[in-house]
């Protein structure tokens, strides 16, 4: 008896130990989660008041399709788009309006993991960061960096980040004109006069390998 | 135990990143601003005298054969803890470090210090032994990150001070205090590369002083014998 | 599907590189990268434990911790899926493998405290990967981590004979030659398959 309590007292002490974590980080996170999720409702609130102001949004519904991951409607007109894109270093998140006519409003990247100097540029409250920023609204149709005859200037360094902010936002875009496209039939007019901003890249065909010439993208 | 001598072993001659030569993957990759550097610090500062503490009172009731995994359980809760607080207080912070700071649980430094330190010595001691390796390891990521960030991209404080609107922030937006244009920064300083490089440079920095030190050292006992 | 697999894979061996871009195995890599023979050994044992733990943390995420709401739970639950993992495997390559666990026996314990190793299962969870891509990504880390480490040993055994400086003597040599390959690394990251 005595031998086989020997051979589980080091199980039972490990149990014992990870049973006490576990309800001491029980404890934490129902203390802080709370907390949490109020900073990621209010970041998010925060990110959609910046890029199209509404009173209220709500959500449409749309299915993540691993790129546009939700799409809210805002009051008055419009919609705000959460798209997810893989950057540089890890996945970037960013909130999308687009106006009624389909031209972007505004953007605001939430979450990305780019590099601090370079890509990273791309979501601070820099002066170099509201520029590129910037640069996106009213612009509609396929949105492209300048280097692939687009209008937006890529952020010197970061190239990568760059063109992955312009394709979220060119599928924000996209799946608004679906959503309005599906909702009432006048609005495919809307898409006429933005479609002639499309720009077809001479260069570049889908799936292809880049090594940009002029200036290193590390971003 | 010398108080003294533990506090100059933990931050100069027993160092845990330059002489020890551990818990390298973080320093070399958070080290691009002053704001990363510290909550970093700081962090690990606090899991690891937490840890020390816990593993120092537990450690005659724990049987040989789980004590690894023991200490590997306790350690991943105080991470847990650290990582909850600092999303739901400091969120910027938890952004900027992201995955790094779950991988404090398999940092070297704190398991080391478990093993080799406060599974053999008093709660006292190892609290101490905590605060003093945390404070060494501080000081390299501020070493690191003063370096990478001045010559990398021309500020000092990226992050935590503002040169513009408010001195001092704690929500990671700071621009830092810019000494020279961007244009003329070595950008590359802040990419892996530069944390390889800095981390290279600033281990060969500190082996020269230590050997200095010991020649020193040799050069006077040698006086003392004649 | 093919092209996301594809892109993880890329990324993980080249791009983002576990060693060389993302920090992530620096110890044993440090460690054991003095001769070719333990780099090629430990090198099996990371990739081998990278993907059986990329696929079990992931069914214990997605059917254990979040149904039952314990997300807060994963750092614990993973460190120590990882630590009875690598026990498990040591012991079955001692009874059933001997051949192979002489090769790579000795790495095995390490393996516990690789931060490449939480760090893809971390990254899995936090990139969203579905089943597929995690064990993808586990063993195209692990890949990576191979390539990044047989090329670093075959350069640290000719700094055996090189002359530098006594301060540089040790790891600072090696950090100043890895920072050089993280340079060369920096190449493919204009590579990406869109």
């Amino acid at each position: 008896m005595n031998k086989t309590l020997q051979m589980f007292k080091p199980g039972l002490m490990l149990l014992m130990v990870a049973a006490a974590a576990a309800f001491i980080l029980g404890l934490v996170n129902l203390a802080t989660a709370g907390r949490i999720a109020a900073i990621a409702e209010e970041t998010m609130r925060g990110a959609m008041q910046s890029v199209l102001p509404a009173a209220a949004y709500t959500d449409t519904g749309a299915e993540d399709d691993g790129e546009v991951e939700a799409i809210y409607a805002a009051e008055g007109g419009g919609w705000v788009v959460r798209v997810t894109e893989s950057g540089s270093q890890g996945l970037i998140t960013m909130m999308v309006g687009v106006s009624s006519d389909y031209a972007c409003t505004g953007i605001s990247i939430t979450e990305s993991s780019e590099t601090a100097g370079l890509g990273a540029v791309a979501g601070q409250q820099s002066e170099k960061g509201e520029a590129f920023r910037a640069q996106f609204v009213g612009q509609s149709g396929t949105v492209a960096v300048t280097k692939e005859g687009g209008e937006i200037d890529a952020i010197s360094g970061a190239t990568i980040t760059s063109k992955a902010v312009c394709k979220g936002v060119t599928a924000a875009i996209a799946a608004c004109q679906a959503l309005g496209g599906a909702q009432s039939a006048p609005v495919v007019e809307a898409v006429g006069p933005s479609s002639e901003a499309v720009v077809v890249p001479a260069d570049a065909g889908p799936g292809y390998v880049t090594l940009p010439s002029g200036e290193p993208s590390m971003g | 135990m010398n108080r003294k001598q533990q506090i100059f072993e933990g931050v100069f001659t027993n160092n845990p990143v330059l002489v020890q030569q551990i818990g390298l993957c973080a320093t070399m990759a958070i080290s691009t601003t002053l704001f990363n550097g510290i909550g970093m610090g700081l962090s690990v500062l606090i899991i690891l005298t937490c840890c020390n503490v816990v593993v120092s009172l537990i450690r005659k009731i724990i049987p040989e054969q789980v004590r690894l995994a023991i200490f590997v359980v306790v350690i991943a809760g105080f991470v847990t803890i650290v990582d909850l607080l600092l999303q739901a207080f400091i969120p910027a912070l938890s952004n900027a470090l992201g995955v790094f700071i779950p991988l404090i649980v398999v940092n070297c430094i704190i398991i080391g210090r478990a093993e080799a330190f406060s599974s053999k010595n008093s709660v006292k001691d190892s609290f101490f032994d905590g605060v003093f390796q945390g404070l060494g390891y501080t000081v390299v990521l501020i070493c690191m990150c003063l370096f990478r960030e001045l010559l990398g991209s021309g500020t000092i404080g990226g992050g935590l001070l503002n040169g513009a609107t408010s001195f001092f922030t704690l929500d990671g937006t700071g621009a830092g205090i810019r000494i020279f244009p961007q244009e003329y920064a070595a950008g590359i300083l802040v990419l892996p590369f530069g944390g390889f490089l800095t981390l290279g440079l600033l281990m060969a920095l500190m082996q020269h002083m230590l050997s200095k030190r010991e020649a020193r050292r040799a050069a006077k006992e040698k006086e003392d014998d004649e | 599907m093919l092209a996301s697999i594809v892109s993880i894979s890329l990324g993980a061996i080249l791009v983002n590189n576990f060693i060389f871009s993302q920090f992530l195995g620096l110890c044993p890599f440090l460690g054991v990268s003095n001769k070719m023979s333990t780099a090629t050994g430990m090198s099996v044992a990371v990739i081998f434990v990278m993907t059986m733990a990329s696929a079990i943390c992931w069914v214990i995420n997605t059917y254990l911790l979040i149904p039952l709401g314990l997300k807060f739970m994963q750092t614990v639950a993973y460190i120590l899926v990882i630590a009875v993992l690598v026990q498990f495997v040591e012991m079955f390559l001692k009874k059933s493998i001997p051949s192979l666990y002489s090769a790579m026996g000795i790495f095995l314990p390490l393996i516990t405290t690789n931060c490449a190793v939480l760090g893809v299962v971390l990254l899995n969870t936090q990139n969203n990967y579905n089943f597929l891509e995690s064990v993808v990504y586990g063993f195209t880390g692990g890949v990576g981590f191979t390539l990044a480490i047989v090329l670093f040993a075959s350069v640290r055994e000719r700094l055996e004979f090189a002359d530098y400086p006594k301060a540089f003597e040790g790891f600072a040599i090696c950090l100043v030659s890895a920072a050089l390959f993280a340079l060369a690394f920096m190449g493919f990251s204009g590579m990406k398959i869109m």
